[in-house]
């Protein structure tokens, strides 16, 4: 079995088990500790508009905030942006949801792929450096924060120097691509790449308990 | 051929020009990768090389890479410097049969101790020595024996290079590839189903040339031929860049010849000079003719997922293995999640002030 | 209005007397931790372990936070206060706490120590980085549980603990009990304004603080005049009109839900329909938040806060105010618990509109609104002088950027705050209150 058989075949799907697994342990966990129901009376009752309105709106800061985190919202937001198109709009990243998904969707060409990537690159490498140079944020780090931007940080490169078979063999690199992506996928769960799928419970209860209160979250 | 002749004599014997002789010599060495200041040095090395002896055998094979070599529809270079050597032995093309034919092999080794070269093509079965047998001695025992004393072998085709297409899954017999078996000789893998004729000959005339084994790469190919992926070389590759890809063999994509990435192209993990050499006598290859390539130079290039399934594809397991996992998780939550609420529980009923 | 209030001089004299040492309980280092855990395991809810599990670490609360800003300390830094219970949760109670308990410290007495300073000091849990943070997590609910945590442990700083000890064992507030209270009403009587002290039955219960009693006898006097102008039928009474709750200030529980009982059986016994909150941003959000969940039950009353008495009854008709027009400009400071946790912002600023007053915005405002520097109990803390008056800077630089001729407050302990701050920095805009503007400008 090649390094490549190994990283598309079973690498991938030990990686998958425990991601999925991973996953559902913390959600379930975390959300079946259960909040006592709030029996104040409700200043607005429609709680669950503005639980979705809070995912939303927490996208964005306050307008008495944006100054001061300027630079956190606007590297965030190419972050995640040129992180998501190089993910979703690389064909053969398609081809490869499509093998287990079973449908596809219109892909980038790749030189705009490679743009993004590397912008998605160098925008996590400054906020690495960010995190170990600002001072509070050097101050509350702890081992999980670099971790997972390792984690994430390696896929990206590997990436890229696959598309531009560069530094090793092709079958190489792609193999050390998946292989990074599937170390990922093992510490999503553990980490707090976590928020991918936390953002929204937290925001929407965040925007449920100010709803009811009349505060916009 | 007498013997002694040597190779430039037999050449012009032919009927082969000075300047075809030298074309020939530039090809093969741009081949090799050599400088264009070694040309003369090609050419004068082959014009006075002895005809070595070669000795060929065939294995669990299919014929393929023999035709592949013979089958051109005209008598090209490649195939008179085939001719030239001294071939003793080769099942399809020798005239002899029986005893006579196994006389001749023995005498040939006899004879050329310790420098002909063993060619060989098809895989070794390695399981039961019965399932394939020449004139009574099992492939197996025939290698070790005509290896012995060779002074390298050249292992032609995926078959006898890594173990091919008997050697997929489950195989039966147990095939194995040359290199599996001997292993304190020189083994140039020459792989491909069939290889590109030039390469083989390419090959030869290496041998011819230098005397030695050209530079090979981890899998024991030389990397004259085998240094570069189809992918890299590929002139539908403009369109892969702008993503511009034939989604089934029919469509708009097919007809104007757009990247094949997506009908499972193997070409970014294959190494072999298809796209460059290309096929009969250069005139196209597979991904030309429409076809993604398959890998067929890759070891177990038949157990890698489907000729189809593009190569980012993964095999993501079973949907219920996904489900189950997701189950498992949930139930480990659930019961985290229990344990931490009688905790609290408790901590809740122990009124201490 | 003379109701002879306690000069701020004299009040700041008698915060100065509270002992910073009294003798707290007699624990040992474990007996400490363990009952700091139990207090957490009894707060951790779903609702804080999605907090805790999505916390991105990306520090965006610091720059919310008027402490950090103040001093650029990055200890300061929200997220950093409630990390002792994000590891005690990592450890103990999160659903990977088998996998996390390897990585997680545990905590320790020297953590609970430095914690004391970190969450009763440097955190006046006025909520402002829960409005920042992208993940909407709410920071000062799980700060509110470290309070919790370091109660349980015997923590609580020394001049909280004794007021809450006073509030818990005699029912009174810096000395202020019912007699004190029975003696302003007496004064106020003199003066013409009316105080039902007492009713056995009423529609409407007023409560008041120790702070308003003592400091701010007009803003009680005030709340009597337009109770009276209004035309409600109302009552205070003298056994149970403490509206301030030290027990959720201090992280007590025991003493908390006593507070809310002492007020909420009264208020049944008299058959209130509403119950009207002075102002006090924190007895406010106890009992129109807390209240009903405290008591495992829904109130029999509303709890109304003044802002919202009093904009209602404009609106209804049954209160008329002079409209001024000289032209004076105020600028409202919201309560940290009024508009970010309670939900009455644009209710004051209705009221300050109707008396035809130009409310000019500080630059953050509303949800946003900077922190006086001194809530939650923190006004009393010595050790948290300096922190406060840094924070009460940023406060003193966006009203004065309003150019505004006053500052108007709906919170008591805000305004003693801003007071305070003044005092020392030679500060001259007035701070005054919503109750006694409204009440000045009581049309006939």
């Amino acid at each position: 079995m090649t390094l490549l058989e190994f990283a598309s075949g079973p690498g991938l799907q030990w990686a998958l088990w425990i991601f999925v697994f991973g996953i559902t342990w913390r959600v379930v966990g975390a959300v079946f500790l259960l909040s006592r129901k709030d029996i104040s009376k409700p200043r607005h009752t429609n709680t669950i508009s503005a639980g979705l309105g809070a995912v939303w709106s927490r996208s964005s800061p306050a307008r008495a905030f944006e100054k001061k985190i300027r630079f956190q919202h606007v590297t965030g937001y190419a972050w995640h942006f040129a992180l998501f198109i190089s993910v979703l709009f690389f064909a053969p990243h398609i081809l490869f949801f499509e093998s287990v998904l079973g449908f596809s969707w219109p892909h980038l060409p790749n030189t705009i792929i490679l743009i993004t990537a590397i912008v998605a690159t160098a925008v996590l490498i400054a906020l690495l450096i960010r995190r170990a140079t600002h001072p509070v944020q050097r101050f509350i780090s702890n081992a999980d924060d670099y971790i997972s931007i390792f984690v994430v940080l390696v896929p990206l490169v590997t990436g890229i120097l696959a598309f531009t078979h560069f530094g090793a063999r092709y079958e190489t690199l792609l193999a050390v691509h998946l292989l990074s992506v599937e170390v990922m996928l093992i510490w999503f769960p553990f980490g707090k790449l976590m928020h991918m799928i936390m953002t929204i419970p937290a925001r929407f209860q965040a925007g449920t308990a100010f709803g009811r209160r009349g505060v916009k979250a | 051929m007498r013997k002694d002749q040597n190779l430039g004599e037999y050449l012009r014997m032919q009927g082969v020009s000075r300047r075809g002789f030298l074309k020939f010599c530039s090809a093969t060495a741009s081949l090799m990768a050599l400088p264009p200041s070694a040309v003369s040095q090609v050419a004068e090395a082959l014009a006075t090389a002895r005809r070595p002896s070669v000795i060929w055998m065939s294995f669990q094979e299919c014929t393929g890479c023999t035709e592949s070599l013979t089958r051109s529809h005209a008598p090209t270079l490649e195939s008179l410097i085939f001719d030239a050597i001294s071939l003793d032995y080769h099942h399809t093309l020798q005239a002899a049969a029986g005893h006579g034919a196994e006389a001749a092999r023995e005498a040939a080794m006899e004879e050329n101790k310790g420098e002909y070269i063993l060619v060989v093509d098809g895989s070794i079965p390695n399981g039961n020595n019965g399932y394939s047998t020449i004139a009574g001695i099992s492939n197996h025992d025939m290698l070790i024996e005509a290896a012995e004393n060779c002074f390298a072998i050249v292992a032609v085709g995926t078959c006898a290079a890594f173990g091919g297409l008997p050697n997929a899954d489950p195989n039966p017999t147990g095939a194995v590839s040359v290199s599996e078996i001997i292993k304190d000789k020189p083994i140039i893998n020459v792989s491909g189903c069939p290889p590109i004729p030039v390469v083989i000959t390419g090959v030869l005339a290496h041998f011819l040339t230098f005397g030695t084994i050209p530079e090979l790469d981890a899998l024991g190919r030389p990397v004259a031929f085998f240094g570069q992926n189809i992918h890299d070389r590929c002139y539908r590759r403009p369109f892969y860049e702008r993503g511009q890809f034939a989604e089934t063999f029919d469509d708009e994509g097919a007809r104007k010849g757009w990247c094949l990435y997506k009908l499972g192209c193997k070409g970014p993990t294959t190494y072999n000079a298809c796209a460059t050499l290309k096929w009969n006598q250069g005139t196209s290859f597979p991904i030309q003719s429409g076809h993604g390539c398959i890998g067929c130079s890759e070891p177990r290039f038949w157990d890698k997922g489907g000729f189809y399934d593009p190569i980012s594809a993964g095999q993501w397991g079973s949907r219920d293995a996904l489900l189950g996992a997701a189950a498992a998780g949930a139930a480990l939550g659930v019961g985290s999640a229990l344990a931490a609420r009688a905790r609290k529980k408790k901590a809740q009923a122990a009124e201490e002030i | 209005m003379n109701t002879e209030a306690m000069s701020l001089q004299d009040f700041r004299g008698k915060l100065r007397e509270m002992s910073v040492d009294t003798p707290g309980r007699d624990l040992t280092d474990e007996d400490r931790v363990r009952r700091a855990k139990k207090a957490f395991a009894q707060k951790l809810n779903g609702h804080r372990a999605v907090d805790m599990d999505t916390c991105l670490q990306c520090g965006m609360c610091a720059e919310a936070c008027h402490f950090y800003e103040a001093t650029q300390d990055e200890r300061y830094a929200p997220v950093y206060k409630f990390r002792p219970l994000r590891r005690f949760y990592r450890r103990e109670m999160s659903p990977m706490r088998w996998f996390y308990r390897a990585f997680t410290r545990d905590i320790t007495v020297a953590d609970l120590k430095e914690w004391q300073h970190l969450v009763y000091d440097a955190c006046t849990g006025c909520g402002r980085c829960d409005m920042i943070c992208p993940m909407g997590i709410k920071i000062s609910a799980a700060i509110r549980v470290m309070r919790h945590g370091l109660a349980g442990a015997g923590f609580v700083p020394s001049e909280m603990r004794i007021i809450r000890d006073e509030q818990r064992d005699k029912n009174t507030l810096f000395g202020v009990g019912a007699e004190q209270l029975r003696a302003l009403v007496e004064r106020l009587g003199a003066q013409g304004i009316n105080v039902p002290l007492d009713r056995e039955q009423a529609d409407v219960m007023l409560l008041t603080t120790a702070i308003e009693v003592l400091l701010f006898p007009d803003a009680f006097a005030a709340t009597a005049k337009i109770l009276n102008k209004a035309g409600a039928n109302w009552t205070i009474r003298s056994d149970a009109f403490e509206a301030a709750n030290v027990g959720i200030i201090t992280g007590d529980d025991p003493t908390m839900i006593l507070a809310i009982k002492r007020i909420v059986e009264k208020a049944s016994a008299i058959g209130a329909k509403t119950v009207l909150m002075p102002e006090s941003g924190h007895a406010y959000q106890t009992l129109r938040w807390e209240g009903a969940n405290e008591m495992g039950e829904p109130l029999s009353f509303d709890v109304i806060s003044i802002p919202e008495f009093v904009a209602a009854e404009i609106k209804a008709g049954r209160l008329n105010l002079k409209t001024q027009t000289n032209g004076a400009s105020v600028t409202y400071h919201d309560p940290c618990r009024l508009s970010r946790k309670g939900g009455v912002t644009q209710q004051p600023r209705d009221v300050l509109t109707a008396m035809g007053l130009e409310v000019r915005e500080t630059a953050s405002n509303r949800r946003e609104n900077y922190c006086c520097g001194g809530g939650c109990g923190e006004f009393v803390l010595k050790s948290a002088a300096d922190l406060r008056q840094k924070a009460f800077e940023i406060k003193k630089h966006e009203i004065d950027e309003t150019g505004a001729d006053a500052v108007v407050t709906g919170c008591s302990n805000c305004r003693v705050n801003l007071m305070i701050g003044a005092d020392n920095s030679g500060w001259r805009t007035p701070v005054t209150s919503l109750v006694e503007t409204v009440a000045a400008n009581l049309a006939d």
